[in-house]
Formats: structure tokens, C-alpha cells, sequence
């Protein structure tokens, strides 16, 4: 069969993943703390149809002096997460916190695992705990008394309560962040939780503002760093090469027809 | 039967080889750093008393096109690409090394600098590069990678390895059948050299879809010349049948 076939078969497809990769982009441009993922190509294994210097023939003095290896295509080796900083976004409510740094929140799931996550959008539940949007509490786990009237949280994770009759402030809790050295090895989770693997490394816990943990600025959010242009650019790129890849499997299509037509 | 059915035969099947090759180069078109592979015939002389009066042709690939792709720039820290003739050295699957002008690098759990595949990045000494816990990495303009140690008070930026630059003559290099770039058996080896790198940016691949395109149609073309020429031979066979037929 015709190899060439095949071969454009693995772009089309590729394409179609790249493609995949920039919707689930621009579909989460506005996502607070969602991180850009970047489809990645290699090309794959090549075949060696002649071996360059084998014997053309019987006559000893007749070798090939270059071969034929031929490519068989292109496979996506996946989605690597780009975790650079997103625009902070002022939001000035008090509980919404942005990392400015490599930092991730802890936070415990309905199982009571540890999931990370940058998006610092906080509320409190019915205890007084702080909690995600979606109800998952922070780690370690911070409580705000019910009649504190304003709630201060530092650069370096110290959370703050005002209350009535009380000129100081109180401390009631401090902030952790985990980091690791290879976030984009991390387990995207969605809802904006990610979670630990062998790729990531183990979660180095620490104090805002020390080792690499990055710093806090209460009343804003991380906004996605999807770069929206990038992206426009990148589906038309990826649109033009699908069409390029469909045309050769027109015309490997067309050298069999014309074959079977005409022998 | 006439051998120029044979001829005409081998040549539809090494131009449908070659449009296998220039497929290829187009599935790689959004490959980054995929270096476009040549593609050219030749003539095959017959070798011995009395078949010189024949010539199959016969699709080779005697290089690849190792011009620069444009550069396109990501904003991550960890992409890097080479400047002019330079390249970078990274380890292959094989254990040998790979040379690249383009990589998108990532630090591992247990610090190792790898490509995008996980192959080991390599450092002047031709070693694979190990990165200490960091809050940044920085890669400067001639290879050097700088790191703010996780620990240190004051955000110093502390020099740490350097990346294997060289520049290697392209009649030495050759793709293989891996994909990686590396040095013919017979050249001399490489010593680091002054190249410079950029940070932030990949290297698309080099391949020309407009040359690719074109290539794709005339392949086609003198495919169907071939196929044509099948047919042909039949028709005389068919002709000198009823000539030549016993009434």
C-alpha cells in the first residue's frame, strides 16, 4: 500500500490533537489560574528502505553512495502545561488571594487527599473555615471567628482577623505554599486542582515569602495566561498544515486511482 | 515482454517512495526543530555486457536540509534555540549525543535538565545537567544556566553549568533512523564553541510547505507519466499479439 498515506494520516492527526489543545486553551482564557498548555510534536521512527553503502549489484565496485530512509509521520507526545505567571487581577475582596511566584495552595478534597491549586479565589463555609470555590478546605486549615468585621492576609501568609472591641489585630492562621521542581510534571485535575506525581516531585513545603515559594497579595487573582493571540495564531497554523496533509493523502489517493484505471 | 514494462514499473514505485518522503516533511510541518529530509533520483545504469542500454532510476535521500527554521517566541524560561551554525547537545535514547538547535526544556523531580522526550540536556563536559531546587533558572546568551539557589536570602543569581555548544560542519552531520541529528563515524570530534543562545523562543520546523506542495503535484504527475507508460507497453503487446496471431 502506499506509504504516503499513512504517513499523512499521522498529520492529520496530529493536527487534530494541536487543535483539541488550543480550544481547551481558548475555552479557558478567562479561567482563573488556568495554565496554557502547549501541544508537542516529534517525529517519528524512519525506515530504512536502502541501507547507504550496501552493494548496488554483483560488481563489487558499485555501491550505493547514499541510501533511502524514509520518514513515517509525526505523533503528538503531549500537552506540556506552560506555568508561567498569569496577570494579577485586583478583585478587592479579602479573601481572594494571588501567588506571585512557583507556589501552589494546598487544599484537601472531599477524600481528604492534598490537591494544589494557584486560584486564590477563598470563601468561608458554614464553620468559619476557609474554603475553595468549590468547598475544598485550605491546608493548614485557617479559621475566621464569626464576628471578625476585616480579615488581613500578608505578603508572607499571615491571616489577620479584626474584631470588635479589640484594637489589635489577631493572628489566626498562616498560610503554606507547596512548590515543586517540575510543575509541569503535576496532574491536571481540572477545577483548577492539580495533583502530585513521581513526574512533579515531592510538594517542598513553605512559608510565602521564603525558599521559592513566591508571595501573596490579598484582593486580587491570578488570571489564566493563555495568550489569546498565540492561540488565534496557533489554530490557523494548525488548520493550514491539516489542509497541506489532506492534500497528500488526495493525491496518494489519485496516483492509486490513476492506477487502477489505466493498467 | 518488453523490459520497458519493468521500467516503467519501477519507476511508479520509486516515485510513490519519494512521495512517502516528501509526506513526511509535511506531517512535520508543525514539528519543532524537524529538519526537512532531500529527496532526489537518480539514474541506475544495469550493470554487465549488452544491459547498459537501460538506466532504472532509483529515490534516494541524500541529506537533509539543515537550514534554520523561524523562531518563534514562547516566553518560557526553559526554551532555548541556537543562533547561526551553533547547536546544543542533548543524550539519545541510544546513549550517544544528539545534536539540536532547538529545545524545550524541562527540570525533572530529581533535578536532571531533559528535552521534551526526557532526553538528558548536556552540559560542557558532555554530562547530563543537574539542577539544585531553584525560585528561577536563567540562560544567558552564551549557554551559561544561572539559577537563584531555593535557599538563598538575597535572590543571587548563582552561575551553575553551561550548556554544550558546538558548531559542527553539516556535510558531518546525519539524521538517524531515530530522528537525531548526529556526527558521521569519521568526523572529528566537536569542541565547545562561542554560540549564541537565545532563551524564550523554539525553532519551527525548516520545512517549505509551498516547495512541499509543488513537489507533492509533480510527484503525482510523473506518476501517472509512468502509469501511462505501463499502459503504453501494453497496447503494443496487445498490437503485436494480433499481429502476430495465427488466423
Amino acid at each position: 500500500m502506499n506509504r504516503a498515506l499513512y504517513v499523512a494520516k499521522t498529520g492529520l492527526e496530529a493536527q487534530q490533537f494541536r487543535l483539541a489543545a488550543i480550544s481547551n486553551n481558548l475555552a479557558n482564557a478567562n479561567t482563573y489560574a488556568y495554565k496554557a498548555g502547549r501541544a508537542e510534536f516529534d517525529d517519528l521512527m524512519y525506515q530504512n528502505i536502502r541501507q547507504p553503502g550496501a552493494q548496488a549489484n554483483q560488481d563489487e565496485t558499485s555501491t550505493l553512495p547514499s541510501g533511502l530512509q524514509l520518514g513515517t509521520g509525526v505523533k503528538a507526545i503531549g500537552v506540556q502545561k506552560i506555568h508561567t505567571q498569569g496577570n494579577l487581577m485586583v478583585t478587592d475582596n479579602q479573601l481572594d488571594v494571588a501567588i506571585e511566584g512557583k507556589g501552589f495552595f494546598q487544599v484537601l478534597d472531599q477524600g481528604g487527599n492534598l490537591t494544589y491549586t494557584r486560584d486564590g479565589s477563598f470563601q468561608v463555609n458554614q464553620n468559619g473555615d476557609v474554603v475553595t470555590s468549590s468547598g475544598y478546605l485550605l491546608e493548614p486549615n485557617i479559621n475566621i471567628p464569626q464576628d471578625a468585621t476585616e480579615v488581613s492576609i500578608t505578603r508572607d501568609g499571615g491571616v489577620f482577623v479584626t474584631q470588635p472591641g479589640n484594637v489589635e489585630q489577631n493572628q489566626v492562621g498562616q498560610i503554606q505554599l507547596a512548590s515543586f521542581i517540575n510543575p509541569a510534571g503535576l496532574e491536571a485535575l481540572g477545577h483548577n486542582f492539580y495533583a502530585e506525581t513521581t513526574a512533579s516531585g515531592v510538594a517542598n513545603v513553605n512559608d510565602p515569602q521564603t525558599a521559592e515559594a513566591g508571595a501573596l497579595t490579598q484582593g486580587a487573582l491570578e488570571a489564566s495566561n493563555v495568550n489569546t493571540v498565540e492561540e488565534l495564531i496557533g489554530m490557523i497554523e494548525a488548520q493550514r498544515t491539516y489542509e497541506m496533509n489532506s492534500k497528500a493523502i488526495a493525491a496518494a489517493d489519485g496516483m492509486m486511482q490513476y492506477l487502477n484505471n489505466n493498467v | 515482454m518488453d523490459r520497458m514494462l519493468y521500467i516503467a514499473m519501477s519507476g511508479a514505485k520509486e516515485v510513490m517512495l519519494s512521495q512517502a518522503n516528501n509526506a513526511n516533511n509535511l506531517a512535520n510541518a508543525n514539528t519543532d526543530g524537524f529538519k526537512q529530509d532531500f529527496n532526489i533520483f537518480r539514474a541506475q545504469h544495469m550493470q554487465g555486457p549488452g544491459w547498459e542500454s537501460r538506466a532504472y532510476s532509483m529515490d534516494e535521500r541524500p541529506a537533509t536540509d539543515y537550514t534554520a527554521g523561524a523562531i518563534k517566541v514562547t516566553g518560557r524560561d526553559l526554551d532555548v534555540v541556537t543562533k547561526s551554525d551553533g547547536y546544543m547537545a542533548i543524550q539519545t535514547p541510544a546513549g550517544d549525543e544528539g545534536l539540536v538547535r532547538t529545545a524545550s526544556m524541562q527540570v525533572l523531580e530529581n533535578g536532571n535538565l531533559v528535552d521534551v522526550s526526557g532526553n538528558p540536556v548536556l552540559n560542557e563536559g558532555g554530562i547530563p545537567i543537574n539542577i539544585p531546587p531553584t525560585k528561577s533558572i536563567t540562560i544567558g546568551d552564551d549557554g551559561t544556566i544561572s539559577i537563584v539557589p531555593a535557599d538563598s536570602p538575597s535572590n543571587q543569581l548563582v552561575v551553575l553549568d553551561r550548556l554544550r555548544l558546538v558548531k559542527p560542519d553539516i556535510k558531518d552531520l546525519q539524521k538517524g533512523l531515530d530522528g537525531f541529528s548526529r556526527l558521521k563515524a569519521d568526523a572529528a570530534p566537536l569542541v565547545q564553541e562561542q554560540v549564541s543562545v537565545v532563551s524564550g523562543a523554539l525553532e519551527t520546523s525548516n520545512v517549505n510547505t509551498a516547495e512541499a506542495l509543488v513537489r507533492m503535484i509533480e510527484l503525482s504527475r510523473k506518476y501517472e507519466l509512468q502509469v501511462k507508460m505501463m499502459s503504453t507497453t501494453k497496447s503494443h503487446a496487445q498490437k503485436s499479439d494480433q499481429l502476430l496471431s495465427l488466423r
